[in-house]
């Protein structure tokens, strides 16, 4: 397996979207098909790619990982949770008074780089994350994260011009390309066509995944850094909207909709279990 | 004045190699000394400033000390939000410069000129706001921006007005500067920016015995100060090139209705846009700000009848 070169068996996705299951319910919160089209993207990141020095969320040369599209932030609270940055009570009492995971990316908690949910300032946060460490010589790269929706936003082809142009090649954006935006399809919202020949005809060097099969993932981000080249790298990642749990799949509904005990317990029985 | 900045700017960037420039393809000559002195600490980030004040959070976040420049116009308000989310949520040290404020930009219309910029910024939490009069309060308001180390508003105004000190103001910018003094408990002058030479030119010909004071540091504001003052006089009178919501004037009187019941005079620009262009001194006429049209405001508000 090229997989994984972390056996514990962490960052399982069956796991981590029953951990996502368990806050949306604990907290009746929406978003749930936005964290579940990330699962497997963020579980690769973690499990193979990212660097925390001392296992320390804030460790002064850590890897970035920059979730700009702060509506999947559920599924970075769960891998968070495998690494012992966030507490059995923190899941249980997600969203209760006084609590301090949010609903969307916020930068005061430790393993959150950006605050985030109003789109497009990830991307330009990373790209300066890029530049100050290449300014320091830092092998430090930097991930951002996007949804296929947050595209509309003018700063992400702002920032992608001047990554192109300073030639940031130790910076990567993630498309997770669901297709669907909060009040639709992105085909019928605002159609974006080909987002690999978007940032190709900006200088990106890029590649093109299955966003769910895990070795897939893992061997193209693999491959885009082992490239030779100074272009800065995007990942296209084919995700389904709401994926793990059949009656959430590409149905945007689950962008809005709140779990009760009846949805609650027919999604953990279709998701099954880790082990299984 | 724009001497001053680029002077301490150099001085600040020479002192710590982590300051860094960031413009938005803004300050065509202003910026030769600087890209001479610093060439590896330049940054033109292209005409895109949400990009630009982005990636400043990002460069803060590695350690660099971003200065960002841009018009007032775009630097704060079109950024507002990046201003908010990215740097002042978590205090990064990222010092925005808003040149051209007011009506410096006269002839280019609206799209140029900033009467807002004051009032938008200082309802960010932790973003402090300052506004100098001349080279003496720039030179200390940039060395207080960079020892401060969190997010910092800088408004430069119209800069060629004269000098209102004679001596380098260094840590006195914290609080309310006299720039005239004048025994008169019936009345006292608190500006801001440009509009503080305007008030000393009033005062000095029309009002002898009344205090000026110049405001370089809207926010915090020394207010503590600022209510002694208004315990102390029966009428102030806050003048600023700027609107008349939310600005010093607001400032003012916030403080005065708390600790104070002193008249507060609120000359700025009233609620609209310029619908003409002309000389700088024809648009501050425009908008009732000449010395002129202030002093018809002021004897009419001491005495209405009249």
């Amino acid at each position: 397996m090229t997989q994984s070169n972390d056996t514990s068996g962490r960052f399982n996705a069956v796991a981590l979207r029953r951990t996502i299951l368990q806050m949306a319910y604990a907290g009746s919160t929406v978003h749930i098909g936005c964290a579940f089209s990330i699962v497997e993207l963020l579980a690769v990141l973690y499990r193979n790619h990212l660097r925390y020095p001392g296992n320390d969320p804030r460790a002064a040369d850590r890897d970035f990982l920059v979730l700009s599209k702060g509506h999947g932030v559920m599924a970075q609270y769960a891998c968070m949770r495998e690494l012992g940055w966030i507490d059995e009570n923190a899941v249980r009492n997600y969203f209760s008074d006084g609590s301090k995971l949010k609903g969307l990316s916020d930068s005061r908690i430790p393993g959150l780089e950006v605050t985030s949910g109003s789109l497009g300032h990830g991307f330009s946060v990373g790209v300066g994350l890029a530049l100050g460490a290449r300014m320091r010589r830092a092998s430090r790269k930097v991930y951002a994260l996007v949804g296929d929706g947050e595209l509309n936003e003018g700063p992400i082809w702002e920032g992608a011009l001047f990554a192109a142009h300073h030639e940031l090649n130790n910076f990567m954006v993630i498309v997770d390309e669901n297709g669907f935006q909060a009040m639709g399809r992105t085909t019928e919202v605002l159609a974006l066509d080909s987002i690999a020949a978007k940032f190709q005809s900006f200088g990106f060097e890029t590649a093109a995944v299955d966003g769910h099969d895990e070795q897939e993932i893992d061997a193209a981000v693999r491959a885009l850094w082992a490239s030779a080249s100074t272009a800065p790298k995007a990942l296209i990642a084919k995700t389904v909207k709401g994926k793990g749990v059949q009656f959430m799949e590409n149905d945007n509904r689950w962008h809005y909709t709140r779990l009760n005990s009846e949805t609650y317990a027919q999604a953990l029985a279709l998701l099954g279990n880790p082990t299984s | 004045m724009r001497g001053a900045f680029s002077s301490a700017l150099i001085r600040l960037a020479r002192h710590d190699p982590n300051v860094l420039l960031l413009t938005g393809d803004h300050g065509y000559a202003l910026f030769d000394d600087f890209r001479s002195a610093c060439p590896a600490q330049y940054i033109n980030a292209g005409i895109a400033e949400q990009n630009m004040v982005g990636m400043a959070a990002g460069l803060a976040r590695t350690g660099f000390r971003p200065f960002v420049y841009g018009l007032s116009a775009f630097v704060p308000l079109r950024v507002l939000e990046q201003i908010k989310l990215d740097v002042a949520h978590d205090l990064l040290p990222v010092v925005f410069i808003g040149d051209g404020a007011g009506f410096v930009y006269s002839h280019l219309g609206t799209s140029h000129q900033a009467t807002e910029d004051i009032a938008c910024a200082r309802v960010i939490p932790d973003l402090a706001v300052y506004s100098p009069a001349d080279r003496f309060e720039i030179d200390a308001c940039m060395q207080l921006a960079y020892d401060t180390a969190g997010p910092v508003y800088l408004r430069m105004g119209k800069s060629d007005r004269g000098d209102v000190h004679t001596a380098p103001q260094g840590e006195a910018v914290r609080s309310p500067l006299c720039v005239r003094p004048g025994a008169s408990r019936d009345l006292a002058f608190v500006a801001t920016g440009s509009l503080v030479r305007s008030a000393v030119d009033i005062a000095s010909t029309h009002f002898p015995q009344a205090s000026v004071w110049s405001v370089p540091l809207i926010k915090p504001i020394d207010s503590r100060a600022v209510a002694q003052l208004c315990g102390n006089t029966r009428v102030i009178v806050a003048m600023e090139e700027h609107s008349v919501f939310g600005g010093l004037g607001s400032v003012i009187t916030e403080i005065a209705a708390a600790h104070s019941p002193t008249r507060v005079l609120r000359l700025g620009v009233q609620d609209r846009f310029s619908d003409l262009c002309g000389t700088y001194e024809y648009l501050l006429k425009e908008h009732g700000l000449d010395q002129a049209s202030l002093l018809r405001q002021i004897n009419h508000f001491l005495s209405p009848g009249t």
